[in-house]
């Protein structure tokens, strides 16, 4: 259970999600004018963000984002791999150097 | 030609550099960290009494911690032919005979002032509930809903308050030390979590209102409440209690992990106003209902198993009857009574301890100032707590049977005592504020800082798996016994030597994660101890192995304190007129029976009376 994005073009730029969140999961590029999903794995799924925001840009999801139990984890300056729909279907899109 | 717009799902890259809004110095007579009920009171008490005061929050006040949550709010009042021994006797009774009655009287005699108080704050004004308000229930049309009732959001509330009483605010701002200088109180430093720029504030007094905490991952709406007032407390040498009393806000069976499934409607309708349902007559089976319910509908599922799902156990929300909750017995009745009950919109039955694993016991946990002490200070000049989960007031004992809607006003009325006391403190006996010391300002920069310099080490979000699955089974929070909290204590002893000491950051939002869960293996520990040393059932703490109360030995508060050679547990006992009548028959003092108990204690438990669909 965690929020999702439901299309990033219905994004006003309010911050409320910023703003609102208790996690820290959203940061906001202020070059784009719109909020970064940034940290979905940190989302409990309150949805605060969601009943918040102004463009209907995100929605709650039945499933939890989050890494299979391991032996350790190291931790990422990169993003994790996304999923994204596309006229052609679901693809992964995976993080490729580091970020800009 | 018709072109269709796919919607855009792929996220931009986090940002690399957040600007910080805030100085990195501050000043202040009184200082609130967490801006929940307790601290928005205690803010707003210390600038009455002409204080100067800073309220910093991990997040936005109104969101952050379980304030947005509570769905009713209750108070005593005489005028409506409200009976104070009867409700004591309720509490008394069904929280085990643990309650502080000192801090109930408190209750008694305050909580209609508060009443008054947050309806003038608009926190708790009334407008339609969605099932009654257009067809938004019907089309779930939760983000409409909001929108339309846009004007009454009490969420909305906690800054208009501040900003009325032009008491200044910093969010996202974690407070991780609290400093002292010569003994007393000399300010608190932390970060802004966005762009991790370290913040000193120096001041007289510190109100910690940091809230309560559990063992949950991603999953019940306390992420933002970490145990971070009880580390600082901790390791400033104060004694933790009620860390044994295990509670939980169950959660749907068809979506265990889903917070928003579970309290949507709650969340955006009114808060309802609750009392007025106890009297004499029905105080002792009040408490006991609670108790079958909460307690023991819970510890049967971990004995006894959960049955298999078939569909028919899930509620049908749009044929649920409307129930009333906690209202008053004369609202139908007495055309001044406002006190309706709590009549949400139904949601889908909660059935199942999902994500809430561990939540502490409401009011039950967190600091211990002493039995006599009503003002939150903590025993260090300056030092006061305040709230649900870092103040120990315990009014409702080992269990919670004070019906729904106590938590939202009692923590409102130990806000205003922290935040009259500290002002008093701050005016009369503070010595003068310093400034915070730029070689402090460097050594606690460095502590703050320290994962981000560990080169080679562990994912915070993993170690949170880890421990949460140490903690989570039912035998570790649920149906504990000797030799299942002693493999959990070992393993999270392991956590605290070897884990914590290696969790690496790579940002300003991963070092909050590093340090949230050095303060959660802290309180694993303090929970795992306190349950090892409560060798008795009791309240929200069932021991499989000893199913039954101690009243010879554990008619007491467990302490948890940093001492020479590690943690050590200590029992404070209550006093006597606090204890019920000791010399009664067991299976009469006691209103409902764990597993067990009846066979330990050689009696014939009567048939239950009591059902309920939460347990």
């Amino acid at each position: 259970m965690s929020v999702v994005r439901v299309d990033l073009n219905k994004c006003i730029g309010c911050e409320n999600c910023v703003n609102i969140c208790p996690l820290d999961v959203f940061y906001f590029d202020y070059e784009a004018h719109k909020s970064v999903l940034a940290y979905p794995e940190n989302c409990q799924s309150c949805g605060q963000c969601y009943l918040n925001c102004q463009g209907r840009a995100l929605g709650i999801s039945n499933d939890t984002f989050g890494y299979p139990i391991t032996a350790y984890r190291g931790v990422s300056m990169a993003p994790m791999n996304r999923v994204i729909i596309t006229e052609s279907g679901m693809v992964t899109e995976f993080t490729k150097g580091k970020l800009p | 030609m018709t072109t269709t717009k796919m919607p855009r799902t792929m996220e931009l890259p986090r940002p690399l550099k957040v600007a910080c809004p805030y100085e990195s110095a501050y000043q202040a007579d009184v200082i609130v960290v967490g801006c929940g009920f307790a601290g928005l009171n205690a803010a707003v008490t210390a600038k009455e009494a002409g204080q100067s005061v800073l309220v910093i929050d991990k997040g936005r006040p109104g969101y952050s911690g379980l304030s947005p949550w509570p769905s009713s709010f209750r108070w005593f009042d005489p005028e409506r032919g409200d009976v104070a021994e009867a409700y004591r006797k309720a509490i008394q009774e069904g929280g085990d005979y643990l309650s502080n009655l000192n801090w109930y009287e408190q209750w008694i005699r305050e909580s209609k002032d508060v009443y008054h108080r947050l309806t003038e704050w608009g926190i708790l004004a009334q407008y339609p509930k969605a099932a009654e308000a257009g067809d938004y229930y019907e089309r779930e049309d939760f983000v409409g809903y909001r929108e339309t009732f846009d004007r009454f959001d009490r969420h909305k509330k906690w800054i208009e308050v501040l900003n009325r009483y032009e008491i200044p605010f910093l969010e996202h701002t974690m407070v991780t030390d609290v400093l002292l200088e010569q003994g007393a109180v000399n300010g608190v430093m932390g970060f802004h979590v966005p762009s991790g720029q370290v913040i000193a504030v120096s001041g007289k007094a510190v109100i910690l209102a940091t809230g309560g905490g559990s063992y949950k991952p991603t999953g019940y709406p306390t992420g933002g409440d970490t145990f971070d007032g009880e580390y600082i407390a901790y390791n400033l040498g104060l004694p933790i209690a009620g860390k044994e009393f295990e509670d939980f806000h169950q959660t749907p069976a068809t979506a265990p992990g889903n917070v928003f499934f579970d309290n949507h409607w709650q969340y955006l309708e009114n808060i309802w106003l609750c009392g007025g349902d106890v009297a004499m007559e029905n105080a002792s089976g009040y408490g006991a209902a609670k108790g079958n319910v909460m307690v023991l509908g819970r510890v049967k599922k971990a004995v006894y198993g959960v049955p298999a799902a078939d569909g028919s156990e899930i509620q049908d929300v749009a044929t649920a009857q409307y129930t009333r909750r906690g209202g008053s017995r004369v609202y139908e009745t007495d055309p001044e009574e406002v006190r309706s009950g709590k009549m949400s919109t139904p949601v889908a039955a909660s059935a199942l301890a999902g994500a809430a694993v561990g939540m502490c016991c409401h009011l039950t946990s967190g600091v211990f100032c002493g039995l006599e002490e009503l003002d939150g200070a903590a025993g260090i000049p300056g030092l006061y707590t305040a709230g649900d989960g870092i103040h120990a007031t315990s009014p409702s004992g080992a269990a919670y049977p004070c019906g729904v809607g106590f938590t939202s006003c009692f923590c409102s009325i130990d806000g205003m005592h922290a935040g009259k006391a500290a002002a008093e403190y701050a005016e009369t006996a503070a010595p003068a504020p310093a400034a915070v010391s730029a070689e402090t300002i460097a050594k606690k920069t460095e502590e703050i800082t320290a994962p981000l310099r560990v080169e080679q080490g562990f994912d915070p979000n993993w170690a949170r798996d880890v421990l949460h699955s140490i903690m989570a089974p039912y035998w570790v929070t649920v149906a504990k016994t000797e030799p299942t909290l002693c493999a959990a204590l070992t393993q999270v002893e392991y956590m605290r030597d070897h884990v914590i000491p290696k969790l690496a950051a790579k940002t300003s939002h991963d070092l909050r994660l590093c340090i949230e869960m050095k303060h959660k293996v802290l309180s694993a520990e303090m929970k795992l101890r306190a349950s090892l040393a409560r060798k008795e059932s009791r309240g929200n703490h069932y021991r499989s192995d000893i199913p039954y109360r101690d009243d010879e030995k554990f008619l007491c508060y467990i302490t948890v304190k940093k001492g020479e050679n590690g943690m050590m547990t200590e029992q404070v006992p209550i006093p006597a007129a606090w204890a019920g009548n000791t010399a009664m028959p067991y299976d009469k003092r006691y209103h409902y029976y764990f597993p067990g108990e009846p066979e330990a204690k050689g009696f014939t438990p009567p048939k239950p009376k009591f059902g309920g669909k939460r347990g």
